[in-house]
């Protein structure tokens, strides 16, 4: 069974986000492999432990730093790592064409974990895009996932706690959650074996792939500053509740 | 009018905060200002909090060892004062010293002896039977993840440890700051908070008061500057200072991560400090079961010596900047890993990056200055912190002999340890030492 | 005439009500504005429409009636309409519904998207949106023969533009989904995973005992927020260790924190201050988070919290009786 699992290499949450030239930040941060992938990778690993011949396989399309993140998915147990290097900024449409072709090359799928999105670019798409590129069936979002006969069982996060049960034939592809597991790091003996195993490297351009019809590209990019000045809340406890709701509403937001 | 103090102290950290509390104890009336929110906010927020008494100096020892009396009696230290916060505790979980190539333990048992600190020797049985999740390989010398050696197999075992039953850590060091702060108001003291001093105000070589940012003028005929990693620019405020001083104080960068306990092993229940000089490390529970892992500035990690206004501005770039690096990160959970069997590491690192207020010889200096009325309690080099109580106790008494028409350059202030009953030679602690090769140059102090 | 098509959320047979926001985020000159509706929003549902401006209301449906809700059936759906209307964009709610739907469309046509945006310009097929967990501000576009967004619930105030709609069904006939949506889990616990949380309220010091967080519960339902903690909450037992924010618990960037009880030191700071609105109810005039918030009420939280969450309750119920 080949268990492919969709990672990037996503700057730290805790890094700090320069804005160097358009649309670019500076990347000389600590960068980590997009938190839910790690979930992804996890579920893969979990799988692969109970099927007999599986082989989870890591892909990633990025910069040559995205070694670092291939090798952590190999200490926490992929088996094998496959790097699309290139340099340029790469839109979801772009992300899913090359992992589409990487897949196949290397294929076939049984099935496709990855995280249901990447915290720097926040797109929460790529993921059924590559699902479309492949012909198969995709469900996001996933805090519960079993096999039951070459049949996946996912429960979906909805809103406000619900969830939806959904079932799909292999192969699919799985958009991991946070709460799907909780990630087994690697011991020491891990990360040195997986220091020693090779990285399948192909340059993206040289695959050719044809050029999408769509795109999104980034037209600017600025700071969120985020200075504050305290302002103090006054009132009776009934006038002050309004007043952080109107602030809930009408700065944060989170209140329609 | 100004208003007027006996003494204003600069910096409401853990060393800042005890001198007040003495000198009020003795009489006088203390203000301190610090630029930052609330005490202990700084460099102190960043501390390790480890107790131990392994120093590389007999007096070095003797002063650790009396410390504990302090925060073994955390509530009675502090005269049963109430604090809204609640009070700091202190976690005894006792102390392993590993017997290693990378601490001179035979000195350090040697200064045991001689103090009267109670201690076991652990041979390698021992340890095993205590902490059985302990590889005890000797893997010196220290090396960093990108030093190919490092994975290499080890092949040689360590001699054994030395365990001090009494030794740990306080929970809150940040806390235990604030504890001090309401103790000494209790007695009287002063605090005020946001005052960032820009001028230290002289006249005819006697300091006679400071001025804050908001100009701000307030007077005092003893001003001590207990700054943390901004003692130097303190120091560069008063006349002459400074530059009279022989052995200077500079900002150093530091990383301490956090990383999970491995399976099945309760670090914080069944664990204890340990100095792992063999690795470059000391580490100790926290909480969420989780190893805190420091570093013991082993020679082949860079070292990064910084402005504490860019650093604490976010101003500075990676690695010399306040985040943690993916390159210390390794580093320090790596070895760590080496000595913990089973540990597991994350990929995200996490932690603490701070600043040491390093001297140049990593011992500190309790003095005056060649400024009448103007003295310093400054390089705490990231191993002071257990210090503290004694330290505030030592420099009211310095101060209040100085006062007194005591040459304490010339003829050293004698301190004696009120519990152990040993004097110290201050005279250590000089401004105009000369650097101190005993000193292990590094936290192990 | 650019013809923009809206998915339309509705629940219990009315539109959400982040509805009118999407509307007229999507509203542009020269765009002709189509409604799909994929379920009854009733007729107090068509008037909001036209109130906001729609030109025509599309209801979907399926060749024996009504789709019921399946994920990609709807999207499905949602593609066909688009193709058969010959919309050149599908705006949305980034709801998690939305989210969901917009994503698999934007597959199904190999077309552009932009989740969670601030804001749009469907004529010029410009989209804001933040990145880096809220650390920059894009402005993004797109290229394309369709283009799709969703809007951050609330982020866009609905503004009326009174219009007329023509009403028109759309029947479409959706091949076999290998997908079988096997049952809708309902629960009354939102379950917000703190670091995942839009909202956060948390208690310190201030709780004074574990049995406070409960009007901090009482607080979160209504915002659909979670509960955190600072250190001295868990070290004192009050509550776990998995709702502690800060250097030693959890790292968080929730669009509101709002810090009842907390004094807010260094440590617990390190833990939210990329937070967007930070909150502080504190009885302590002294305390640090004062300095270092956006708002501060020197109160007790015992009076704030419950009046807070009293109001929120009277709207939340205002909201139910309306429908």
């Amino acid at each position: 069974m080949n268990i492919f699992v969709c990672v990037k290499h996503v700057p730290d949450t805790a890094a700090r986000i320069d804005v160097k030239a358009r649309c670019r930040i500076d990347e000389n941060i600590t960068f980590i492999m997009n938190p839910y992938d790690e979930n992804a990778l996890e579920e893969a690993v979990r799988l692969k432990k109970v099927t007999p011949e599986a082989t989870v396989i890591a892909v990633t399309v990025g910069g040559a730093a995205a070694q670092e993140t291939l090798r952590a998915a190999l200490a926490m147990g992929a088996d094998e790592a496959v790097l699309l290097e290139t340099r340029s900024p790469l839109d979801s449409i772009q992300t899913a064409g090359a992992l589409a072709e990487a897949i196949r090359r290397r294929g076939p799928a049984d099935i496709v974990f990855t995280g249901k999105a990447a915290i720097d670019s926040e797109g929460f798409q790529t993921m059924f895009r590559l699902a479309a590129h492949l012909g198969l069936p995709a469900a996001s979002n996933v805090v519960s996932f079993g096999l039951n006969q070459e049949r996946a069982v996912v429960t979906c996060e909805m809103e406000a706690g619900d969830r939806e049960v959904l079932e799909m034939p292999l192969p699919c592809v799985i958009g991991a959650a946070k709460s799907l597991n909780q990630p087994s790091y690697p011991t020491l003996p891990a990360i040195l074996k997986a220091r020693k195993k090779e990285i399948h490297t192909t340059v993206l351009e040289a695959l050719d792939l044809p050029a999408a019809a769509g795109h999104v590209a980034c037209l600017d990019m600025t700071p969120v500053v985020d200075a504050r000045t305290p302002v103090e809340l006054k009132g009776t406890f009934e006038e002050i509740a309004m007043e952080i709701i109107h602030l809930l509403r009408r700065e944060a937001k989170v209140l329609p | 009018m100004n208003k007027q103090y006996d003494a204003i102290i600069i910096g409401a950290g853990v060393i800042g905060c005890p001198i007040a509390y003495e000198l009020t104890k003795m009489g006088r009336k203390t203000l301190n200002v610090d630029k930052l929110a609330d005490a202990g906010e700084g460099s102190t927020a960043a501390s390790c909090a480890i107790v131990r008494a392994h120093y590389s100096t007999e007096d070095g020892v003797a002063i650790a060892y009396e410390g504990f009396k302090y925060w073994l009696e955390w509530e009675k230290y502090l005269g049963y004062v109430k604090d809204e916060k609640g009070l700091a505790k202190y976690m005894n979980t006792g102390s392993i010293l590993l017997k290693s190539q990378g601490h001179d333990w035979r000195k350090v048992q040697k200064h045991y002896d001689a103090v009267g600190v109670r201690y076991e020797e652990w041979d390698l049985n021992k340890i095993k039977e205590m902490v059985p999740v302990y590889d005890l390989h000797e893997f010196w010398p220290v090396k960093r993840p990108e030093d190919p050696e490092f994975f290499n197999e080890p092949t040689r075992f360590l001699e054994g440890a030395l365990f001090c039953p009494e030794g740990g850590y306080m929970s809150d060091p940040a806390l235990s700051a604030h504890n001090i702060m309401r103790a000494a108001e209790a007695k009287g003291a002063e605090f005020i908070f946001n005052a960032e001093v820009v001028e230290i105000r002289s006249r005819d070589n006697q300091v006679v008061g400071i001025t804050l940012k908001d100009g701000t003028q307030i007077d005092a005929p003893i001003v001590v500057n207990v700054a943390g990693p901004h003692s130097y620019k303190i120091n560069q405020m008063a006349a002459g200072v400074f530059e009279e001083c022989n052995i200077k104080t500079k900002a150093l960068r530091h990383e301490v991560m956090y990383c999970p306990s491995p399976e099945g092993y309760d670090y914080l229940k069944d664990g204890y400090h340990t100095s792992d000089g063999d690795i470059g490390c000391y580490y100790r529970p926290e909480v969420g079961n989780m190893f805190l892992i420091g570093s013991e500035d082993p020679e082949c990690d860079p070292q990064e010596w910084v402005d504490p206004d860019l650093f604490y501005a976010a101003q500075l770039p990676y690695g010399r900047g306040n985040e943690l690096t993916m390159e210390q990160w390794r580093a320090q959970t790596y070895r760590c890993a080496r000595r913990v069997t089973g540990m597991q590491i994350p990929n995200q690192p996490r932690g603490v990056c701070d600043l040491y207020d390093c001297s140049d010889d990593w011992i500190p200096i309790y003095d005056k200055s060649a400024m009448k009325g103007f003295y310093m309690a400054i390089g705490s080099s990231g191993n002071q912190y257990k210090n503290a109580p004694v330290a505030g106790l030592m420099m009211a008494e310095l101060i209040d002999a100085c006062e007194k028409g005591l040459d304490h350059d010339k003829t050293p202030f004698p301190f004696k340890l009120p519990h152990l009953g040993r004097t110290i030679d201050t005279g250590f602690f000089s401004r105009n030492r000369e650097i101190n090769y005993d000193s292990s140059f590094s936290v192990n102090g | 005439m650019k013809r923009i098509g809206i998915f339309i959320e509705c629940k219990n047979g009315r539109l959400k009500d982040a509805v009118g926001g999407v509307v007229t985020a999507a509203r542009c000159d020269g765009g002709e504005l189509y409604a799909l509706l994929l379920e009854d929003g009733g007729d107090d549902g068509r008037a909001a429409l036209e109130s906001w401006g729609v030109h025509t209301i599309v209801d979907i449906r399926g060749e024996n009636g009504p789709l019921p809700y399946h994920p990609s059936r709807w999207a499905g759906a949602l593609a066909r309409t688009i193709r058969h209307f010959d919309l050149e964009a599908l705006v949305g709610l980034s709801s998690l519904l939305g989210k969901n739907l917009l994503a698999r469309v934007a597959a199904e046509l190999d077309a552009p998207l932009v989740l969670d945006c601030t804001a749009i310009d469907a004529a010029r097929h410009t989209a804001v949106k933040t990145l880096y967990s809220g650390k920059t501000r894009a402005t993004l576009q797109t290229k394309g023969a369709v283009h799709l967004y969703g809007i951050r619930p609330n982020a866009v105030a609905p503004r009326s533009s009174p219009s007329r709609a023509n009403r028109t069904a759309y029947s479409v006939a959706l091949p076999d989904d290998p997908i079988r949506l096997r049952e809708i889990q309902r629960s009354a616990d939102s379950g917000v995973d703190l670091t995942e949380a839009d909202t956060i309220i948390a208690g310190g010091r201030g709780m004074a005992g574990p049995e406070a967080f409960k009007l901090l519960e009482d607080c979160a339902r209504p915002l659909g927020a979670a509960v955190g903690a600072s250190r001295v909450a868990v070290d004192s037992g009050w509550v776990p260790h998995r709702m502690q924010v800060g250097q030693t618990g959890k790292t968080v960037t929730p669009k509101v924190y709002l810090a009842a009880g907390i004094s807010g030191s260094v440590q617990h700071f390190a833990g939210m201050k990329t937070a967007g609105l930070v909150i502080a109810v504190n009885k302590d005039p002294k305390a640090a988070i004062i300095q270092k918030c956006d708002y501060f009420v020197v109160a007790d939280l015992f009076d704030i919290i419950p009046a807070l969450t009293e109001q929120l309750n009277k709207i939340s119920s205002k909201a139910q009786a309306m429908r």
